[in-house]
């Protein structure tokens, strides 16, 4: 029997083959009783390797593999040879040290390096097994004298055995260095997957990672296939010659007694006044809150609802996570900062009292189990939404409360897809990056498709052995690690330093550092995480705020904005939302005047039916029925009602289905639970297949219909990719009404503010002028003499600002409009001359039209704009040159060099100067085809604002052209996409011919042929496409 | 526009050159969409597409991946430089067999200028003299257009605009013709840089005629020397006289035998007639021999051709004819040879008075290099070798060989251990196989040195699963006899093989 020490999974990133539960379970089939896992450089496969391990009772030591050498210059980047040692864990305060020093090696190096020094190990020596490994020059003892001085007893010298000719020499020196300093020798081979069929992988991430091929690669590679988990016969028969060696990985086994269960998390205390204790303080903040937003007394329901919740978040210790969403509010709204909790937290009547979500969960009878239960006692996962543009204000104020030593943030695993997986596996099997190119166009975005299948789709012959390999190997890479990126906003805090916790290093973006685990691990030892994402919805409602009480004097917040408006509702049920957050997508405007929401309840449903879960599940449709009465609403089991009643008998909500898996299929509360879990990953991990099982055949004993519990099924699966949970819905349906409120009360502040936070939502800047237009909102354009950075308001008319200009740089306007500032420009040279902007910016504002006020002519101003930039630097006029005379520009022309340059125009339309040329080849607006019958055959021309091909729609397209009057929604059935698909995908003018849908108001173009229109003039428009 | 100082002057255009060279080189990708990309990266840049490319909305300046969107179906690959070069001044050679003088356009590969002047004195009309031009660079497989023309301008512009047709040319009659076409072309096909020709088509400027309406001052501050120069061709205000391609190299001689001639010996006097002359040649023009390629003509059809180095390049014909008499001496010249042709290759002549100066190394590096030429002399010119380490696994993969065409100064280097294999066999030798039971032992180098005492393994290699597998277990045998031998067992072929001998 023995210990196999030095073992790397696939977290040992481009090296390792195998993953931490793969190297788990081989162990455990082999029969030992201890494994260690050392990565390199970090522990990022640890918990992954922990949970495993618990599961089949392995006794896991936790270590690395450091690497010890002259640190690394951060300007040259350029990698220093260095040498390695194993470190274990011996106990808690070993894996503190550990985490310390991977700190330090990883915190100094930039991104995917790490190197410490002999020093820096020995003075993290506290509680740590030490093996060292003798590389290097034979003469040499390095580190080892200093390492024997501090590890005493805790050193071991390394004997591997991979059967190689060069280990002859290595083992000399290190048993005659170890012999010198009286360190005990140890047998202890590289693991680098745990089969041998993994090798020829490993010989794949080995190329990948140092940018080679396999015929280059050379003595990069492995020289054999001895790096496997080995079964102890093997070993045994591999140290027969000393015994000695072998039996020490034992002990050093037993001596490694740290397991990861021992990890003690104590959330940072917050500063208490008038030393009150975090609970009383919790409390008092929350009643404080409660009255506020009740306007001085609390209703009884709720009360009680706060003080179960207090009590339960008391019990479980949890009041200082509470304390810190709390401050992080109260620090954005000293900023002036909008922010939102969303997903589960909105079942809490704490957080809607402290502030952190904007919704009643009393008034809406959402379920704070969801969020927080005894039974589970997890740390509750509060997501916080802040303004996209300034959440960086709010994450260095993270770093500067409680230091770089007690926050970091969630890593994010980046894995292997099928694309990423051809594209390096194919590069290192030497194949020709544009052939992998065209291969990995054909994979989907999302799914790991059949590789083979696509290999030879795309004309490969995949019984050469090249491709087979290709095929093979990239199957096997998919989900392996392949780097390690930052989480969009997940934060571990923590009482002690974090780095005591797990190792941080350096994030590619700057002031960002970033700890090993992902929030699956954070999740699994229970650990609390604080995550603040942006939103571009509350920038822009911020925006609107700002706009409202500066032009109109109008006061409103979102607090403010009056409840159930008819107008807006109206608004909305016409599907005018062109701009609303989350309901302005092509489906929803096409669901709205079917569902009509009259109240903020149905916004909440609305928001959630128009998702893969719902639509996947097929419940759209019956409760449209349901809701306008053509369908009674019955339930499948009268033990369901009270869970589908709010929704006529249809699940729709994340919480409705886990409840129904209680109620209907008699899951535990934990069963629901690891059901969530499952549902985030079924398409990875395949584990939704037993539920299946479980789920259908207790609702049928039950007596729930079949079919009723296949749907259900089949709902889950959609909402573990997009489902989403009612409370979740609550926050952003808050933010729907009243986006649309401004949009019905203020188009044009609605739309300035609009224009000013994009890139966001679903529509570009030209549809956005278009609908204000439409809304009878003068949109001005873009001016040198009056234009802002950003849009403004003149009065009731929205000035473009200059930000639309492409090309255009921030800084150079800053030059424009200081220059402006001491007194107005007098010609284009004048500009020149004062702003000294470059080329570049003064060729972008003459070609966006922003000089017609010195000179109306573009061309003119082009060909003068190009003369003077090339001029001399110097303050002086220009010697003259006769200009030429340049062809006159058509409205048509006007139209389209303000869409090339600045992405819309307020001119006008493209197709409107071409309409009367459509008119005569009988050609309709979108106008005149909602005016036209159901079925009708009909031929349109208009321009492809958008293109979608939802996963959840079978291989549909569904396109949105514009005109100048308005949209008209196009469907392509796969085999029309497939016959047209060149002028589908490229066309931007589209000519469609076919059949008309009406129903409820809602018109669809069933397209039977795309044409290219013909016209004199051909308009492009960029259009935003989508998957 | 002014003329070219020539009277007549054609422009032959062979349109995407380097896309022709691509399908030329895959010719199973002459159905699909194909492009010629700048580099093997998705995000790599289109630079010459084909016309189902085009017609699948494939146009130049596109990104790879990019276009790959629009048909999935596109095949791409890069075009090297030196291949584009090699290709040029092949169609120069093909082309000087009309005109002795042949311009290959520096920027643009695969436009050239020819001097069309006095060629109806050999052809029935400058058409008929076209269409055989076409014809030619048709059968080494090139599509082309031609115009003839008076200027450089005028001729260029029409290539580039015309339509290809299967035969003949666009001929001018007169001046004023090809002027009035040039003024007609649509300023796209002129080779104006794709940027210059954005910003020319937002002022509304798209033909010939409207470019050189604009002031040349305007031009060069806006749009660059290129764009200017182009102006002032067309314009005529710059004139550029023909600058053909250098004929074909001169240092050549031909000699025509009445009787074939077998005897080498006879043959080195004849080679020494030829040499003779060709090294006055090279001295004529300050250059010493760097090589000479000997071509020996047989009948029926057979040649022979032989390249001969110096050590280092001369004009003594001795030293030479030395070497070319170890080569004829080596040589099956039957059957006799009719004809022979010298070429010589020199290069400009260094001074020898400064070799006074130099101190004589110890070791003469000379003499071995002079050596190693008689041996290339005597045996071909891939006999000299040396080897070069590798970085490889494998015993075989560790080294390989490259040609040594001089001996560099020795520089000496500490080796920490020497290798333990001191004989090493590049072609393993098969072993008989390892009894199961040995009761006289395993004999692995015959009876004489006595069977395998002690062995010392395994020392496992494996790898190359990518190409064809390899297992190896090595082991050091020792043998009754006292030699060590280093044998491995190939577990694919199940077969023992002797690797190499420790000193």
């Amino acid at each position: 029997m023995y210990a196999p020490l030095w073992c790397k999974t696939n977290y040992s990133f481009l090296e390792g083959a195998s993953h931490p539960e793969e190297l788990v379970e081989e162990a455990h089939r082999l029969g030992l009783r201890s494994l260690a896992i050392t990565d390199r450089d970090g522990l990022y496969g640890i918990v992954r390797a922990h949970v495993k391990a618990k599961e089949l009772g392995i006794h896991l030591i936790i270590g690395a593999e450091v690497s010890v050498g002259e640190p690394i210059n951060p300007k040259t980047q350029k990698e220093t040879p260095c040498t390695k040692v194993i470190l274990l864990a011996q106990n808690r305060a070993g894996y503190s040290e550990l985490c310390k020093l991977l700190t330090v090696g990883r915190r100094r190096s930039h991104k995917g390096v790490s190197r410490v020094l002999w020093p820096e190990v020995c003075a993290h020596s506290e509680g740590v097994i030490a093996l060292w490994v003798g590389e290097g020059d034979a003469k040499r003892s390095a580190g080892l004298p200093e390492m024997k001085a501090v590890f005493g007893d805790r050193l071991y010298a390394m004997l591997p055995r991979h059967l190689l000719a060069e280990e002859q020499d290595r083992e000399a020196h290190v048993r005659a260095h170890a012999a010198m300093h009286r360190v005990p020798l140890v047998a202890c081979n590289e693991v680098l997957y745990h089969t041998r069929a993994r090798r020829p992988l490993q010989d794949v991430l080995t190329c990948i990672r140092h940018g080679t091929t396999l015929s280059t690669a050379g003595r990069v590679l492995r020289g054999n296939s001895e790096y496997d988990l080995k079964n102890p016969h093997l070993v045994n028969a591999l140290f027969r010659d000393d015994e000695a060696a072998l039996a020490r990985t034992l002990e050093i086994a037993e001596r490694c007694t740290f397991s990861m269960d021992e990890i003690r998390y104590r959330y940072p205390s917050e500063r208490l006044p008038d030393g009150k204790t975090t609970t009383e303080w919790l409390r008092d903040l929350t009643m404080d809150g409660a009255r506020k937003r009740y306007g001085g007394e609390i209703p009884d329901d709720t009360l009680a609802q706060l003080n179960k919740e207090l009590d339960l978040i008391e019990y479980l210790d949890y009041g200082g996570y509470f304390l810190t969403m709390w401050d992080i509010v109260q620090t954005c709204h000293a900023k002036n900062i909008l922010c939102q909790g969303r997903g589960s937290a909105a079942n809490s009547a704490v957080c809607f009292c402290l502030g952190i979500t904007a919704v009643d969960p009393v008034r809406m009878g959402l379920l704070f189990e969801r969020f927080l239960s005894k039974e589970r006692a997890e740390p509750p996962d509060i997501d916080l939404d802040i303004e996209h543009d300034r959440r960086e204000e709010v994450i260095q104020h993270m770093y500067t409360k409680y230091g770089r030593n007690h926050a970091a943030m969630v890593a994010n695993v980046i894995r292997y897809r099928s694309r990423s997986a051809i594209r390096d596996v194919g590069k290192a099997l030497g194949l020709r990056e544009t052939d992998l190119d065209r291969v990995t166009k054909l994979l989907s975005h999302y799914h790991d498709d059949d590789v083979a299948g696509v290999l030879e789709q795309s004309g490969m012959d995949v019984k050469a052995s090249v491709y087979s390999q290709l095929s093979d190997l990239s199957t096997e890479i998919l989900d392996f690690p392949r780097h390690l990126s930052i989480h969009p906003g997940g934060f571990l805090l923590g009482h002690e330093p974090v780095s005591t916790l797990v190792p941080i290093e350096n994030a590619t973006m700057e002031n960002r550092t970033v700890i090993q685990w992902d929030k699956d691990d954070v999740e699994a030892l229970g650990l609390f995480k604080v995550d603040l994402l942006g939103l571009g919805a509350l920038s822009h409602l911020h925006r609107c705020f700002d706009l409202l009480s500066k032009h109109r004097g109008v006061e409103l917040s979102s607090a403010t904005v009056p409840d159930g408006d008819t107008k807006t509702y109206d608004m909305i049920c016409r599907g005018d939302t062109v701009g609303v957050f989350q309901i302005e997508s092509r489906a929803q405007m096409a669901m709205l005047p079917r569902l009509l929401p009259r109240t903020y309840y149905d916004i909440v449903i609305q928001v959630s039916i128009v998702r893969p879960g719902p639509i996947t599940g097929g419940m759209v449709h019956p409760y449209l029925r349901r809701r306008s009465g053509e369908e009674e609403v019955d339930y499948p089991h009268e033990c369901l009602i009270p869970v589908l009643k709010k929704t006529l008998g249809i699940p729709l909500f994340q919480e409705q289905v886990m409840k129904l898996a209680v109620v209907a299929a008699d899951y535990t509360p934990g069963e629901a639970d690891q059901l969530r879990r499952d549902m985030a990953a079924w398409r990875r991990s395949g584990r939704m297949e037993g539920h299946r099982e479980r789920l259908i055949a207790r609702m049928k004993a039950k007596g729930i219909a079949e079919e009723f519990a296949e749907r259900v099924f089949k709902q889950i699966c959609g909402f573990g990719e997009y489902g989403f949970p009612e409370s979740h819905a609550a926050s952003f349906a808050l933010i729907s009404y009243v986006g649309s409120y401004l949009k019905c009360h203020y188009p044009e502040v609605f739309t300035c503010g609009l224009l000013n936070s994009l890139p966001m939502g679903f529509y570009a800047a030209s549809t956005l002028v278009e609908d204000a237009k439409r809304h009878r909102v003068e949109v001005r354009p873009i001016d040198i003499a009056m234009s802002e950075w950003d849009c403004t308001l003149e009065g009731r008319a929205i000035r473009m600002g200059a930000r639309y200009v492409k090309g255009l740089q921030d800084i150079e306007w800053k030059r424009v409009a200081d220059a402006r500032s001491a007194s107005r420009f007098v010609s284009v040279e004048d500009i020149t001359i004062r702003a000294g902007i470059n080329e570049r910016s003064l060729v972008a504002l003459a070609e966006s039209g922003a000089f017609a006020p010195l000179q109306p002519s573009r061309r003119n101003a082009l060909w003068e704009s190009k003369g003077l930039a090339a001029s001399p630097a110097v303050p002086m006029p220009v010697e003259t040159e006769s200009v030429p005379a340049f062809q006159l520009m058509s409205d048509a022309e006007s139209i389209h060099w303000d869409y090339q340059r600045t992405g819309h125009s307020t001119h006008g339309h493209p197709l409107g100067p071409l309409r009367a040329q459509l008119r005569r080849q009988n050609l309709p607006d979108a106008k005149t085809l909602y005016g036209l019958r159901d079925g009708q055959y009909v031929h349109y021309a208009g321009l492809v604002i958008c293109r979608q091909r939802p996963g959840t729609a079978s291989g549909v397209t569904f396109m949105t052209l514009e005109d100048e009057t308005g949209f008209v929604n196009v469907v392509l059935w796969k085999d029309t996409f497939e016959k047209n698909s060149i002028i589908a995908k490229t066309q931007s003018f589209l000519g469609v011919s076919g059949k008309l849908q009406v129903q409820d108001g809602v018109i669809h173009l069933v397209a039977d042929k795309l044409w290219r229109p013909d016209t004199q003039l051909t308009p492009t428009i960029q259009s935003r496409d989508f998957h | 526009m002014k003329r070219c100082c020539v009277d007549r002057l054609a422009c032959i255009e062979l349109p995407s050159l380097p896309l022709q060279l691509l399908l030329q080189d895959q010719p199973e990708w002459k159905g699909f969409p194909c492009a010629v990309v700048d580099q093997d990266k998705p995000n790599g840049e289109l630079l010459w597409v084909n016309e189902k490319a085009r017609r699948l909305g494939i146009l130049p300046g596109m990104r790879y991946g990019s276009a790959l969107g629009l048909s999935s179906e596109l095949r791409a690959a890069e075009m090297p430089a030196h291949r584009i070069e090699d290709a040029v001044q092949k169609l120069v050679e093909a082309l000087q067999k009309f005109s002795p003088y042949i311009e290959p356009c520096a920027e643009e590969p695969g436009v050239f200028w020819i001097d069309a002047s006095g060629l109806l004195h050999l052809y029935e009309s400058l058409d008929v003299w076209g269409s055989a031009v076409r014809k030619a660079l048709s059968a080494i497989g090139y599509v082309s257009i031609m115009s003839v023309g008076f200027t450089r301008f005028g001729t260029y512009a029409i290539a580039k605009a015309s339509r290809y047709k299967k035969e003949g040319a666009v001929v001018f009659a007169d001046p004023s013709q090809e002027l009035a076409a040039t003024r007609r072309v649509p300023l796209l096909r002129i080779g104006l840089t794709p940027k210059t020709l954005t910003l020319l088509n937002k002022l509304a400027v798209r033909t010939v005629e409207d470019f050189l309406k604009l002031p040349a001052a305007g031009i060069k501050r806006r749009f660059g020397d290129h764009a200017h120069r182009l102006h002032q061709l067309g314009t005529g205000d710059l004139w550029a006289p023909l600058q053909p391609a250098p004929p074909p190299d001169p240092h050549e001689r031909v000699l025509d035998l009445d009787d074939e001639e077998k005897d080498s010996e006879k043959l080195l006097f004849l080679v020494k007639r030829l040499l003779d002359p060709l090294l006055l040649r090279l001295l004529s023009k300050g250059q010493a021999l760097l090589e000479v390629t000997c071509v020996f003509e047989q009948e029926h059809g057979e040649t022979l051709t032989e390249l001969i180095r110096p050590a280092e390049p001369t004009l003594d014909a001795a030293m030479l004819m030395g070497l070319v008499r170890l080569r004829l001496e080596s040589m099956k010249v039957h059957p006799g040879v009719t004809r022979l042709v010298m070429k010589a290759l020199g290069v400009r002549a260094t001074v020898e008075q400064l070799r006074l100066f130099v101190e004589k190394p110890k070791r003469d590096l000379k003499a071995a290099n002079r050596a190693i030429a008689r041996v290339r002399a005597a045996f071909g010119n891939d006999v000299v070798v040396r080897a070069r380490l590798e970085n490889g696994h494998l015993p075989e993969a560790r080294f390989s060989y490259e040609a040594m065409t001089e001996v560099p100064e020795a520089q000496p280097r500490v080796v920490p251990r020497r290798s333990l294999v001191r004989y090493f066999k590049p072609t393993p030798l098969l072993l008989p196989p390892r009894p199961a039971r040995e009761p006289d032992g395993w004999l692995v180098r015959g009876i004489s040195h006595g069977p395998v005492s002690r062995s010392v393994g395994p020392y496992v290699l494996s790898g190359g699963w990518w190409r064809k597998e390899v297992e190896r277990d090595y082991y050091f045998v020792e043998l009754k006899s006292g030699s060590l031998c280093w044998v491995y067992y190939d577990k694919r072929r199940r077969r023992w093989f002797m690797q190499g001998k420790v000193a």
